[in-house]
This record gives C-alpha cells, sequence and structure tokens, in this order.
C-alpha cells in the first residue's frame, strides 16, 4: 500500500509519517497540494490522505485534480475543524473524513478498509 | 427593517465568531501535532522495551517539538484571551502597534493568509482613542483583502504613519489583483464609519489606506 499525505503543517505531517513507516507503510509526505500534484505525476499511489484547509490548492481541490490524474485513487480527508458542516461541504467522492487529533490506529483501519486489504 | 444598530451586531457578531473559529482550528492544529510527537514517542517506547534500536535523536525531536506546540497553544491562547477581552468596554485607548499585531497573527490563521511584514514605527508608540473591537475588525478585513489580492504565495506589507491632523495612517502594500471583488464592501464601510476612520484605496488597486482618528467622542 502506498500513501500520499499532504499537510502543511509539517510537524504534523512529518510525524504522522514516521508513524505510518513504523507500522510498515509505504508513505510520502509534502506539504503543499501543489507539491502533491508533482508527487502524482511521477509515482502510483493508493490513497492520498489530505488535510481540508491548506494555503494555495485546499484538500478539496486537490482530490478533484488528483482524481483527473488517477481516477482510482482513494481520498481519506483530514480537518482541524471536525466540525459537520465540513463533512457536509466536503466532496462527496471523499472515502472517509478523518478529525484531527486522529488515532492511528482508527486512520490505519481506515486505509486497509478503502484498498480492500483489510 | 433591519436597525443600523442589528447590523452592526450581526456584524460584531460575525466577526467574533470567525476569529474564535479560526483560533479553534489553530488550537486543534497545534494538539495534532503534541498528539502525533506524543504517539510517536509511545511507538520509540514501546520499540524499545522489545530490545529494538531507537534513535536518541529521534526522542530530542519529539520531546522538542511537544514543548514548542505547548509554547504555542499558551501564544495562541494569550492571543485569544486578548482579542476576546477587547469587547469589554466601548471606548478605550489603544496601542496600535499592538492592535495591529494581534490582528496579523489572527488574519494569519486563515488558510488564505500569506506572509505579512510589518515594520513598526521608529517613533513614539502611536495610541489612539477608538472602540477596539471595531479598529480590529477593520484591520482584519483589510488583512483578508489583502490575502485575497496578493496570494498566499506573496508578501504584503504594513507600515504606520501619523498625519498631520494626529490621525494614524495604516498602509497596506504589494497586493495583487487576485481578489476579483471590491474593497470596500458596504459592510467595510460602515465599520469604518462607525469608528470616524477613513479608507483610502491606490488607484492601482495595490494598496489600502486605513485612516485612524486620534480620539473619538464615541461611535456611531
Amino acid at each position: 500500500m502506498k500513501i500520499l499525505l499532504v499537510d502543511d503543517e509539517k510537524k504534523f505531517a512529518m510525524m504522522l509519517a514516521k508513524r505510518l513507516v513504523l507500522r510498515e507503510i509505504d508513505v510520502d509526505y509534502v506539504f503543499s497540494g501543489e507539491e502533491a500534484l508533482v508527487k502524482a505525476e511521477n509515482a502510483v499511489y493508493d490513497v492520498a490522505v489530505l488535510d481540508v484547509k491548506m494555503p494555495g490548492i485546499g484538500g478539496i481541490e486537490l482530490e478533484r485534480k488528483l482524481k483527473k490524474l488517477a481516477p482510482d485513487l482513494k481520498i481519506i480527508f483530514l480537518t482541524g475543524h471536525g466540525s459537520k458542516t465540513d463533512f457536509e461541504t466536503g466532496s462527496a467522492e471523499a472515502a472517509y473524513y478523518l478529525a484531527k487529533p486522529i488515532q492511528i490506529e482508527e486512520l490505519i483501519r481506515i486505509l486497509h478498509e478503502v484498498t480492500g486489504r483489510g | 427593517m433591519t436597525s443600523a444598530g442589528e447590523i452592526h451586531n450581526n456584524v460584531d457578531l460575525a466577526f467574533f465568531g470567525k476569529v474564535n473559529a479560526s483560533i479553534s482550528h489553530e488550537l486543534k492544529n497545534i494538539l495534532a501535532i503534541i498528539s502525533e510527537a506524543a504517539g510517536l514517542l509511545n511507538d520509540l517506547t514501546e520499540m524499545a522495551a522489545k530490545g529494538k534500536d531507537v534513535e536518541p535523536a529521534m526522542l530530542i525531536t519529539c520531546s522538542r517539538d511537544i514543548i514548542e506546540e505547548i509554547k504555542r497553544g499558551f501564544t495562541t491562547i494569550k492571543q485569544m484571551n486578548t482579542f476576546s477581552h477587547s469587547v469589554d468596554v466601548p471606548l478605550k485607548s489603544v496601542n496600535l502597534i499592538e492592535v495591529l499585531e494581534l490582528m496579523i497573527e489572527l488574519a494569519g490563521f486563515l488558510s488564505i493568509a500569506g506572509q505579512v511584514r510589518f515594520d513598526p514605527p521608529q517613533q513614539a508608540v502611536p495610541t489612539v482613542l477608538t472602540c477596539p473591537f471595531r479598529l480590529q475588525n477593520l484591520i482584519y478585513q483589510a488583512l483578508v483583502f489583502a490575502f485575497e489580492s496578493a496570494g498566499s504565495a506573496a508578501e504584503i506589507q504594513v507600515s504606520m504613519q501619523p498625519e498631520k491632523s494626529g490621525s494614524i495612517r495604516i498602509t497596506f502594500s504589494g497586493l495583487g489583483s487576485k481578489s476579483g471583488r471590491p474593497f470596500p464592501d458596504d459592510q467595510t464601510q460602515r465599520i469604518a464609519d462607525s469608528i470616524g476612520a477613513e479608507i483610502r484605496v491606490t488607484a492601482d488597486l495595490q494598496g489600502i489606506d486605513i485612516v485612524v482618528p486620534e480620539v473619538i467622542e464615541s461611535m456611531k
């Protein structure tokens, strides 16, 4: 399973990626939507884990762009808000929303579920 | 029909809510980092307990990140407290540098925020007698428009100059043309009018001046 993690909170992205690697999950992380598109043009990912609110290309817009590049890519949104409003205004195609702070085991469970590798 | 007072109340409440929502988002991000750092520390501790090699540098990084984020959290809570108390009295003598710095920090929590360079004046600290909350709202609206116009990758400049009248001119420059909406809108103009402030936009839309009177007798 190969994951693309995108979050402008650099420390958060780096530490979450490290924790996923410790659990033997292959993960690339970047800090912006723009960087994510470059990554996605040069590698194949099973799942993209996207922060909703980011400067520049936000999570919702990024999902649309990533889906054009890789229609089978599964999407999980991370949100610092965690309010119902965010979920309702999000993309219908998103597999899951997770509110920060996240539980790593819950994220891993969802990763396995969306990729059918549970 | 909605009275002018009701309109002001709604605008004030909307601003208070927007700023508090952005602060709560910032605090959640801080807690998320602390949570991940603590989780990573726990992972590394479990690895060590199983006899696996753990790099001491990783432990140091996690601990340092937790300490830094706790400091960031306290700073954010202090900013929230200062902002919340700005509604305590309708008129107050305020330090314009402190007000500007607070609004730059709070507007910086927005996802559209770019970099802001603020060079405080070297001369005496400018103070004005005004409605602190409305002044904050006016500055915040100007910053939001500046971020929209310049884009999040750009840097906007903020400066402050006294006018001959005793008023203080706050200048926002380095704006672009990405906003696509006029400034000031009716709501922002009403906020300015209520504290006797003047909004001037340069002909090329690259800069905004907000002229804040030294003293107002009351809010309109």
